[in-house]
C-alpha cells in the first residue's frame, strides 16, 4: 500500500528536536506515515532512531516540534499518554513478566474483572480473540518464561493490540529472531497493516526494508536524510543514504602465515540452567597470527562457549588448551597467567567497576607486575606511569586517571577495557561484541587494536553479532547454530563476494550452503 | 512416654498459636513487600514501634485506641521507609537497619519521656486484647484448644493469610503488585505507577507489623518491655524467605517457629536453663533456612 | 549517550572542595539529626539548647577532662567494632553479627585467662588471640552458611548473634559462674592478664592504642596493598573482580575472618581492660556492636572515617549522661540522635553495590 497525498497521515511529526548534553540527537525531524502503511526507519547506530521513537512514545519530552495523530496535536507526558492516544511500542528488550501467563501479561494494568476479582477466563478469551483476529499464534495460558523468543514478541504485539494501538512501533524487532520467526513476524505485520494499523519498524538491515516496508525514512546524524518509496529504491541506494558515501573499503589486512595453535577447544560441552546442551561438542583452534570469528544469531551458544574458555563457566565435558596446556579445570587467574585476555560482552557489569577510577580499572590484569606491586604493596608511581601510558597509547579521552569510569562514554569505557586486556600482551585475546554501542571512532580504533594483536603473531577469537565486523576482520569464520559449529568459512574465499553476509546469515539460521 | 505426652499437650498447641501470631502478621507484611520487589528488613523495628504504640494507646484510650495507635505508628514509620527507599531510592538495607535502631532508641526514649519508667512499663490502665472463646469448636479435642481462647488478633491473622492470598493471586491489585516486583520497567510502560505500588506495599506492611506489635504487648501480656520484639522481626524476615513469599508457605513457617518458641517455653519449666531454650528458635531458623536454601540451589542447578 | 568531560579544572580551590566533599554528607546528616532531636525535645517539653549544651559538656568537659576520658574509653570498643564492620563492608559483605563475635571473643579471652595453665607473661597475648580466634570462628560460621548452604550473609550473621549471647549468658549463669560474687559473671582474671590503664583513675586502657593502630594498619592495607585493591574491587563489583582472576571466595572467607577477629579482639580488650571478668550483658547492653555498625555506615566504609564517627558517637553517648544530669532529658535521646544520623546519611548513599543483590537491568546505551 502506498500513501497518497489526499489521505491524512495516521502519524505526523513536525520539526522534532531533542538535545542531550553535547549532542543534538534529533534535529528538526519531519515524518508522515499513512494509515495502513509499513514504514522502515533506517540509520546507523547513533543516527537518532531510538531517541525519535522514545520521544514519540512519551519517554522523552521533545525540546521542540509537535506530534500529530490523525491530524490532532498530541502532548505525551508519559508512555501512558502515548498508549491512550493509540501508540504501541515493542521494545528491543522485551518488557514482559516471565512468571506470569500470556493472558496476564497482556491484560496487565487493564484487567477484566468479575465480582471485584481478576477474571482470568475473560482475559484468556479476549487474548485468544485478538490473536485469532490478527493471526498471532500463542497460548493465553502459557507462562511467558516457557515461551521461545518469537512467541514472546507476539505477546508484546498482543499487548499493544489489547490497548487498541493504531500505530505500532517495533525497535529492531528481528535482532533476536530466527529466520523462520522473522518470516512469521513479517506476515503478522503485513496482516496488521492490511487491517489498517500503521507500522513503524526500526532497523539497520537493508534486506528487511526491501522485503517488508512501503517507504523507508533514513536518518543520519539526527536529521532526515531521505524518505523513499522502497519499490523505487535499492539496497545500495539506501546504504548510500545511511552512510553518506559508498561502502567502506576493506580494512587493510595483510595475509599472514599462521603459526602454532594457541587456543584449542576439543569436544566442549556446556550446559545451561535447565541441563540442556547450550554448547554441544564444539571443537576448533585458533593459531598464532589469525583472527577467528564466531558468528551466529544471539543465543546459539556463543556467549556460553566464550564464558567457558574464559573460565567464568565450567564445561560439562571436553577440553580447553591454551598454548598447548590443558586449562580446562584451572582458575581464571591461572588462565590469565598463561596468557589469556578477555573483552567481555557486558562491559558495564563485568568488564568494569564503574564506581572505581580509570586507574583502578586499568591495573586489574597487571596487578601482579613488579612495576605495579612489590611484595604485595602497590607502587603509586608505577601505577601512575603504567596507567597514563595506557591512556595515551589507546587514546582514552579523560581528564585524569583518577576520574571514575562511570563518567566516561561507551566508547571510552570500551577503550579502557581493551587497553587493560592488551596491556599484558596476551597470547590469546577473546573479544566479545567489542564494538557494541560504541561510537564509530572508538570502533575503528578497537578494530585496529585487534588486527595489531594478530599481526604481532598472537591469536584473537572474535565473537560478534555484526557479520560486517566479522567479515572485515577475520581470517576464518565459525558459524554457530544451536550450540554447534555448522560452518567454517575462509576469509579469502569470501573476499569480494557480495553474498558473503547472506551466506553467514543462512548458516546462522540453520540453513545449508 | 508419659513424660512426652505431658510435654505435647493441648496447652502447647494453644501457646503455639500465641507465639506464631506476631510472627505471622509481620511476615505477611514482609511477604507483600517482597512481592513488590522490596526487601523489608525493618520488620523488627516496625513491630517494636507497634508494641510500644499499642501500650501507649491502650493506656490513654483503651484497647481499641491501642490497636489503632499501633497500626498508625507502624504505617507512619513504614511511610518514612517508603519515602527513603521508594522516593529517594536509598539503599533499603541501610535504611532498614537505621529504622530498626531508631525504633529501639525512640521507644526507650518515649518510655521515659512519657511514662517516666525504664526497662518495662506495666499499669492497670493498660487494657489487654482479652480472649475470644469459640463455643462449638472449643469442645473438639486438639483443634479446640488450638483454636479457641485467643485474642481476636490471632483470628484476624489467620483470616489475613486468606485475604492476602486472594488479593495477591485473584485481584488486579495483586497482579500489578507482582508485576512491579518482577519487572518494574515493564509495569511502568503499561501505565502502572510502580513507586506508588511499592510505597503502598510498605505502608501496608507497616500496618501489619503494628498489629503484630499489638499482639505482642497486649495479647497474652499487657506491658511493654524495652526491645520486646527480641529478634522476632528477623525471624519473620526468614519466614518470608522460607515460605517463598507465598502466604500458605509463610504461615506454615511461622507456625513451626511458634511451635519451637512454645516448646522452648515449656522446656524452661523443666529445669532446662532458659538461656538454652531461648536459643532454640534461632538455631531452628538457621538450620531450616540452610536445609531449604541449599536444596533449592541444587534443584535450580537442574531445572529453572 | 554521555560525553566525556572535556574540561579540567585543576585549581587548588576545586581540589580542596573535592577533598572536603566526602565530609559534606555526614556533616549535613549530623546537623539534620540535631534539628530533629531538638524538635523531639520541644514536643516532649524539654529545652533543646540547654540539653545540647549539657551534652557537649558531658562529652568533652568535666574535672580534669574526666568526661573526655570517658568518651575516649567508650570510643575504644565502638571504633573497634566499626572497623570490624568496615573491613567487611569494603568487600561488599554486610556483617551484622558483630555482637555475637564480640561476646564470644570476650568470653573466650576470659576463659583463657582463667583456666589456661600458662605463664603469666604469655597469658595476656594468648588470651587476646583467643578472643580474636573465637570472633573469627563465629564470623566464618556465617560465611560458610552463606557459601555452602546459601543462607544470606546478612541473615546468617544476624541470627547467630542470639545463640552466642544466650550461650555466654548460660555459661556465666551456670557452670562458670562466680557464685560468691552473687552476680552473673565469671571469676576475676589474674592480675597480670589485665590490660594496663593509660590514664590512672579513668577507664581508658591500652586497648585504645591497639584500636588506633588497627585503624591505621587497615587504612594502609586498603589503600596501598594489592589485597586491599582486590578487596575494594570486589566490593565495588564482584563480577568484575572474579573476571579479573580475583579469588572472591577465598577473599570473602579471609575478609570475614578478619572482621570477626577484630570484633572478638574488641571483646577480649573490654574484658581484660575494663571489666577484668566476663559479665553477663556487659558487652551487649551498651550496644557497642550496633553503634560500631552505625559508625561504619556513617563513615561510608573508610577506616579513618570510622575513627572519626566512632569518637563522635561515643561523645554523643557520654554526652547523653551529661544531658540527663544537666537538663533532665532522658539520655536515651542519644540513641535516637544516632539512628537519625544514619537514616539521613542513608538517604543519599548506596553502600552496597547493587550487583550483590539482584540488580536492575542496565539500559543499553545505544542511540
Amino acid at each position: 500500500m502506498v500513501a497518497t497525498s489526499s489521505e491524512a497521515p495516521a502519524l505526523e511529526l513536525r520539526g522534532i528536536v531533542k538535545r542531550f548534553p553535547g549532542v543534538l540527537a534529533n534535529d528538526h525531524i519531519d515524518l508522515a506515515v499513512a494509515p495502513g502503511e509499513i514504514r522502515a526507519l533506517l540509520g546507523e547506530n547513533g543516527a537518532g532512531k531510538t531517541t525519535l521513537m522514545r520521544v514519540l512514545y512519551g519517554l522523552y519530552p521533545p525540546d521542540d516540534g509537535e506530534i500529530l495523530l490523525d491530524g490532532k496535536a498530541q502532548r505525551f507526558r508519559s508512555p501512558t499518554d502515548a498508549i491512550h492516544a493509540g501508540i504501541g511500542m515493542v521494545h528491543q528488550h522485551f518488557m514482559l513478566f516471565p512468571s506470569l501467563t500470556v493472558a496476564e501479561n497482556v491484560v496487565y494494568g487493564r484487567e477484566p474483572q468479575r465480582w471485584g476479582l481478576l477474571d482470568r477466563t475473560a482475559a484468556a478469551r479476549q487474548v485468544a480473540e485478538l490473536a485469532e483476529r490478527y493471526g498471532l499464534q500463542v497460548d493465553p495460558a502459557a507462562r511467558v518464561a516457557d515461551l521461545p523468543v518469537g512467541s514472546r514478541q507476539r505477546v508484546e504485539i498482543l499487548k499493544t493490540l489489547y490497548r487498541d494501538a493504531r500505530v505500532l512501533i517495533l525497535d529492531e524487532p528481528t535482532a533476536v529472531l530466527t529466520p523462520q520467526e522473522r518470516q512469521g513476524l513479517f506476515q503478522i505485520l503485513r496482516e496488521l497493516a492490511s487491517q489498517g494499523k500503521t507500522v513503524i519498524f526500526i532497523t539497520h538491515k537493508l534486506q528487511e526494508v526491501m522485503d517488508l516496508a512501503d517507504h523507508a525514512t533514513v536518518l543520519r546524524g539526527g536529521m532526515v536524510e531521505a524518505t523513499v518509496a522502497v519499490a523505487d529504491s535499492s539496497p545500495e541506494a539506501l546504504c548510500r543514504h545511511m552512510v553518506g558515501r559508498d561502502l567502506l573499503p576493506q580494512l587493510a589486512k595483510v595475509p599472514q602465515a599462521t603459526g602454532e595453535s594457541l587456543l584449542a577447544v576439543n569436544n566442549l560441552v556446556v550446559l545451561d540452567n535447565t541441563g540442556r546442551r547450550i554448547v554441544d561438542q564444539v571443537s576448533f583452534e585458533v593459531r598464532a597470527g589469525e583472527i577467528v570469528g564466531l558468528a551466529g544469531v544471539a543465543g546459539n551458544g556463543q556467549s556460553e562457549l566464550v564464558a567457558a574458555i574464559a573460565g567464568l563457566r565450567s564445561p560439562a565435558a571436553g577440553r580447553i588448551l591454551l598454548n598447548q596446556d590443558d586449562v580446562t579445570a584451572t582458575s581464571i587467574a591461572a588462565r590469565r597467567q598463561a596468557g589469556l585476555a578477555y573483552i567481555p560482552e557486558d562491559r558495564n557489569r563485568v568488564g568494569l567497576a564503574l564506581a572505581a577510577s580509570v586507574a583502578d580499572n586499568l591495573i586489574l590484569t597487571g596487578r601482579h607486575n613488579p612495576t605495579l606491586t612489590q611484595r604485595g604493596v602497590l607502587s603509586q608511581a608505577g601505577i601512575e606511569r603504567y596507567t597514563t601510558d595506557l591512556v595515551e597509547r589507546f587514546d582514552i579521552k579523560i581528564a585524569s586517571v583518577r576520574e571514575a569510569v562511570d563518567h566516561l562514554s561507551g566508547g571510552n569505557r570500551q577503550k579502557v577495557v581493551t587497553a587493560r586486556e592488551l596491556a599484558q600482551e596476551p597470547l590469546v585475546l577473546i573479544a566479545e561484541q567489542p564494538t557494541q554501542g560504541v561510537d564509530v571512532g572508538a570502533a575503528e580504533s578497537i578494530h585496529h587494536n585487534l588486527l595489531a594483536v594478530r599481526d604481532q603473531g598472537r591469536a584473537v577469537l572474535l565473537s560478534s553479532a555484526e557479520s560486517s565486523e566479522i567479515l572485515a576482520l577475520c581470517d576464518r569464520i565459525l558459524v554457530m547454530f544451536e550450540g554447534r559449529i555448522v560452518g567454517e568459512l575462509l576469509a579469502e574465499e569470501l573476499a569480494n563476494d557480495p553474498a558473503a553476509e547472506a551466506t553467514i546469515g543462512l548458516l546462522a539460521a540453520g540453513g545449508e550452503v | 512416654m508419659n513424660e512426652l505426652a505431658n510435654l505435647f499437650d493441648a496447652a502447647l498447641l494453644s501457646s503455639t498459636m500465641r507465639f506464631a501470631t506476631p510472627l505471622l502478621l509481620a511476615a505477611l507484611g514482609g511477604l507483600i513487600c517482597e512481592r513488590a520487589g522490596i526487601f523489608n528488613i525493618a520488620l523488627e523495628g516496625l513491630m517494636l514501634t507497634g508494641a510500644f504504640a499499642a501500650v501507649a494507646g491502650s493506656y490513654y484510650a483503651g484497647v481499641l485506641g491501642g490497636v489503632g495507635a499501633a497500626v498508625v505508628a507502624g504505617a507512619a514509620l513504614a511511610a518514612l521507609y517508603a519515602g527513603f527507599v521508594v522516593g529517594l531510592r536509598s539503599d533499603e538495607i541501610v535504611v532498614g537497619i537505621a529504622l530498626n535502631l531508631l525504633a529501639s532508641g525512640l521507644t526507650v526514649f518515649l518510655l521515659r519521656a512519657l511514662f517516666g519508667v525504664k526497662g518495662a512499663f506495666q499499669d492497670p490502665r493498660i487494657e489487654g486484647l482479652g480472649s475470644v472463646r469459640l463455643p462449638l469448636i472449643e469442645a473438639i479435642p486438639i483443634v479446640g484448644p488450638l483454636l479457641s481462647g485467643h485474642s481476636w488478633l490471632v483470628y484476624a491473622a489467620l483470616m489475613l493469610v486468606a485475604i492476602v492470598w486472594v488479593v495477591l493471586f485473584h485481584h488486579p491489585l495483586g497482579l500489578r503488585l507482582r508485576g512491579v516486583g518482577e519487572q518494574p520497567d515493564a509495569a511502568a510502560t503499561l501505565g502502572v505507577n510502580t513507586r506508588r505500588v511499592q510505597a503502598a506495599a510498605l505502608i501496608v506492611s507497616g500496618m501489619l507489623c503494628g498489629l503484630a506489635g499489638a499482639q505482642l504487648s497486649l495479647g497474652s501480656v499487657t506491658l511493654f518491655v524495652e526491645g520486646m520484639s527480641a529478634g522476632r522481626g528477623w525471624i519473620a524476615v526468614v519466614a518470608v524467605l522460607l515460605g517463598r513469599a507465598h502466604p500458605v508457605g509463610v504461615a506454615v513457617a511461622c507456625l513451626v517457629f511458634g511451635f519451637t518458641d512454645s516448646l522452648g517455653f515449656r522446656l524452661q519449666g523443666r529445669d532446662i536453663p532458659s538461656q538454652l531454650t531461648e536459643m532454640l528458635p534461632y538455631v531452628v531458623t538457621l538450620i531450616g533456612l540452610a536445609i531449604i536454601n541449599s536444596r533449592r540451589a541444587q534443584q535450580k542447578g537442574l531445572q529453572p | 549517550m554521555s560525553t566525556h568531560r572535556a574540561t579540567q579544572d585543576g585549581s587548588s580551590s576545586s581540589q580542596l572542595t573535592q577533598r572536603l566533599r566526602p565530609l559534606a554528607a555526614p556533616l549535613l546528616a549530623v546537623l539534620g539529626a540535631l534539628v530533629l532531636g531538638a524538635l523531639l525535645m520541644l514536643v516532649t517539653g524539654h529545652d533543646p539548647l540547654a540539653a545540647y549544651r549539657a551534652m557537649f559538656e558531658g562529652a568533652l568537659g568535666g574535672r580534669k577532662l574526666a568526661n573526655l576520658m570517658a568518651t575516649l574509653a567508650r570510643a575504644t570498643p565502638i571504633v573497634g567494632m566499626g572497623l570490624a564492620i568496615t573491613i567487611a563492608l569494603r568487600g561488599g559483605y554486610l556483617n551484622l553479627g558483630g555482637e555475637g563475635q564480640l561476646v564470644l571473643g570476650g568470653l573466650t579471652s576470659a576463659l583463657v585467662a582463667l583456666y589456661l595453665p600458662l605463664p603469666g607473661w604469655l597469658l595476656l597475648p594468648v588470651s587476646l588471640v583467643g578472643g580474636a580466634v573465637a570472633g573469627a570462628a563465629w564470623a566464618l560460621l556465617a560465611t560458610g552458611l552463606d557459601r555452602v548452604f546459601r543462607v544470606p550473609l546478612l541473615i546468617g550473621t544476624l541470627l547467630l548473634n542470639y545463640p552466642a549471647r544466650y550461650l555466654a549468658s548460660y555459661l556465666v549463669n551456670h557452670p562458670l559462674r562466680d557464685v560468691a560474687s552473687g552476680m552473673s559473671q565469671t571469676h576475676r582474671v589474674p592480675e597480670g592478664v589485665e590490660l594496663a590503664y593509660l590514664v590512672p583513675g579513668t577507664r581508658l586502657h591500652v586497648g585504645a592504642l591497639m584500636v588506633l593502630a588497627l585503624v591505621l594498619v587497615a587504612t594502609w592495607v586498603v589503600r596501598r596493598t594489592r589485597v586491599g585493591y582486590e578487596l575494594r574491587m570486589t566490593g565495588l563489583n564482584p563480577d568484575f573482580a572474579r573476571y579479573g582472576g580475583i579469588n572472591t571466595v577465598r577473599l570473602g572467607f579471609g575478609t570475614m575472618a578478619i572482621s570477626g577477629s577484630i570484633a572478638g579482639l574488641v571483646g577480649a580488650m573490654e574484658v581484660l581492660g575494663t571489666h577484668h571478668r566476663f559479665i553477663d550483658n556487659a558487652l551487649t547492653a551498651p550496644l557497642y556492636a550496633w553503634t560500631g555498625l552505625m559508625a561504619a555506615l556513617l563513615a561510608g566504609s573508610s577506616p579513618l572515617g570510622v575513627l572519626a564517627a566512632g569518637l563522635f558517637f561515643a561523645a554523643v553517648h557520654t554526652g547523653g549522661f551529661g544531658m540527663e544530669r544537666g537538663a533532665q532529658v532522658p539520655r536515651e535521646l542519644s540513641r535516637v540522635l544516632q539512628a537519625l544520623m544514619i537514616l539521613l546519611i542513608a538517604a543519599r548513599s548506596r553502600l552496597l553495590t547493587p550487583t550483590h543483590r539482584d540488580a536492575p537491568a542496565e539500559k543499553a546505551s545505544s542511540s
